[in-house]
């Protein structure tokens, strides 16, 4: 295994009663690597980042996590916690403000003067400072998204699964998601992503992964590129 | 025999006089009731998590047995811990009985139902992303496990009002347990019961405005903390 590579997972099964959702998974993360992973509805892939980010249980797998041994997944979850860091297609918000929210990403025992610059760093990194008192739960799809994001900031995790990140955000939301996206790359952050539009991420992606039946397939960047075409083609044409 | 008006108004003179006699029952019946609802919530609210996040075997079933336990009458719990604690009963050794802390034990049996099916109703109610959020977000189990109650602090609350109002009320397990001894086990509900029985009813009365100036004051409490959580829009 590689050096770079900060977590590799091999032999990862997962069953939901006599169906099989994920079977025989092999998956590499390079260290400041992006991935998008795609599939069709129910194939897996939301379960499949569930089970790396240690919040839903695989059948079986072996992990490594950094230059670690591999384990099972229940002996390197606490790890998982620590490292990765998941985020849901709708982000769930806490009751409070923005603030609050973003605080919650902190160490509990920093002084407040501490934890208040680092609140306004992440408000000024994702330009929610507008924002900062509001009620979380009031804000809209794309504010959700950017706070959520702020949060992961804040975190500072080694990797980023993200199941959905611009689903049924306008374009200038997902633009802004998708700069936010770049900037957590540019920091050496492995960026893991479900999603079923490859050509808005094409800009940032170094792999692409299809869920096909429970396995995973790698699909070449000229494939990547034929469905960007082909996908844009049918877009003109629907316009046209 | 006095009128209802006149029986009333002797009542309220008896509140208002600061009668000793009278506020000491009403303490008491808070002291024991209160700590009784501080001892059962940890456990309870511990429990109702656990059958709201964890899935084991045999969790529908312990649903189903405190859903059971939720309409076993007072004077059954009282009669079972009557048992219990008597001279003969296995933990008679103890010394127990006709003590406040039996009317505490008895009391913990009564909430501890309620706040495990009304907690675990609110936990359910709250989103699970909740939970998931706090524990990728770094939180330990013990620091996601109080964000969640957190969210969940509404239908909480109403958990831990309805408990204290169905313990405070009661008459059974404290009659049994407690042996309605004045200056020491007498409340508010075995003192209601005594004293109609004599025929008394002012102080009767006077204690019944008490536990309703109670209900009331905790069900505005209610609507105000659900206010405060769901605004109108």
């Amino acid at each position: 295994m590689s050096d770079s590579v900060i977590l590799h997972v091999s032999d990862l099964n997962k069953r939901f009663g006599r169906r099989e959702v994920l079977s025989g998974i092999e998956l590499a993360l390079q260290a400041g690597e992006c991935i998008l992973l795609s599939g069709a509805n129910g194939a897996g892939k939301t379960t499949l980042l569930r089970i790396l980010a240690g919040l839903e249980k695989p059948d079986n797998s072996q992990i490594t996590v950094a230059a670690d041994s591999p384990r099972s997944w229940r002996r390197c979850r606490k790890e998982l916690h620590q490292r990765v860091l998941y985020l849901h297609q709708q982000p769930y918000m806490f009751d409070g403000s923005v603030r609050y929210n973003l605080g919650y990403a902190l160490p509990t025992g920093l002084k407040r003067p501490i934890r208040n610059r680092m609140i306004d760093a992440a408000l000024d990194w994702a330009g929610l400072h507008y924002l900062h008192d509001t009620p979380a739960k009031s804000l809209s799809g794309g504010e959700r998204q950017r706070v959520s994001l702020a949060r992961a900031w804040l975190r500072d995790p080694k990797i980023l699964l993200l199941d959905e990140p611009t689903a049924n955000l306008d374009q200038e939301a997902r633009e802004r998601t998708l700069d936010l996206l770049k900037s957590f790359k540019e920091q050496g952050i492995s960026l893991l992503l479900a999603s079923h539009d490859p050509l808005h991420f094409s800009s940032l992606i170094d792999r692409h992964l299809h869920l096909y039946e429970g396995r995973l397939v790698m699909i070449e960047d000229s494939k990547l590129m034929s469905i960007a075409a082909t996908q844009a083609d049918g877009s003109l044409r629907s316009t046209a | 025999m006095e009128s209802l008006g006149d029986t009333t108004l002797a009542a309220l003179n008896l509140l208002l006089s600061g009668n000793p006699e009278l506020w000491e029952i009403i303490a008491i019946s808070f002291r024991v009731s209160g700590v009784a609802i501080l001892v059962a919530t940890p456990p309870a609210l511990l429990a109702a998590f656990l059958l709201t996040y964890k899935r084991f075997p045999g969790r529908r079933l312990l649903i189903s047995l405190n859903s059971t336990f939720l309409s076993v009458p007072a004077v059954v719990i009282g009669l079972t811990f009557f048992i219990l604690l008597s001279r003969q009963g296995p933990l008679g050794e103890w010394k127990l009985l006709f003590t406040q802390t039996a009317m505490v034990l008895g009391q913990i049996a009564l909430a501890f139902p309620i706040l495990v099916a009304m907690g675990h109703s609110a936990l359910q109610a709250s989103d699970v992303r909740a939970w998931e959020t706090a524990r990728t977000l770094g939180a330990n189990p013990a620091r996601a496990l109080l964000t969640i109650m957190r969210e969940a602090r509404f239908g909480l609350m109403a958990a831990l009002l309805a408990a204290f109002g169905r313990i405070i009320a009661e008459v059974g397990a404290s009659m049994m347990l407690g042996g309605n001894i004045l200056h020491y086990t007498r409340n508010i509900p075995t003192a209601i019961a005594l004293e109609s029985s004599k025929g008394e009813f002012a102080q009767g009365i006077a204690l019944g405005l008490v536990l309703l100036t109670l209900a009331f004051s905790l069900n505005t409490l209610l609507q105000h903390i659900q206010g405060k959580g769901h605004p109108a829009t």
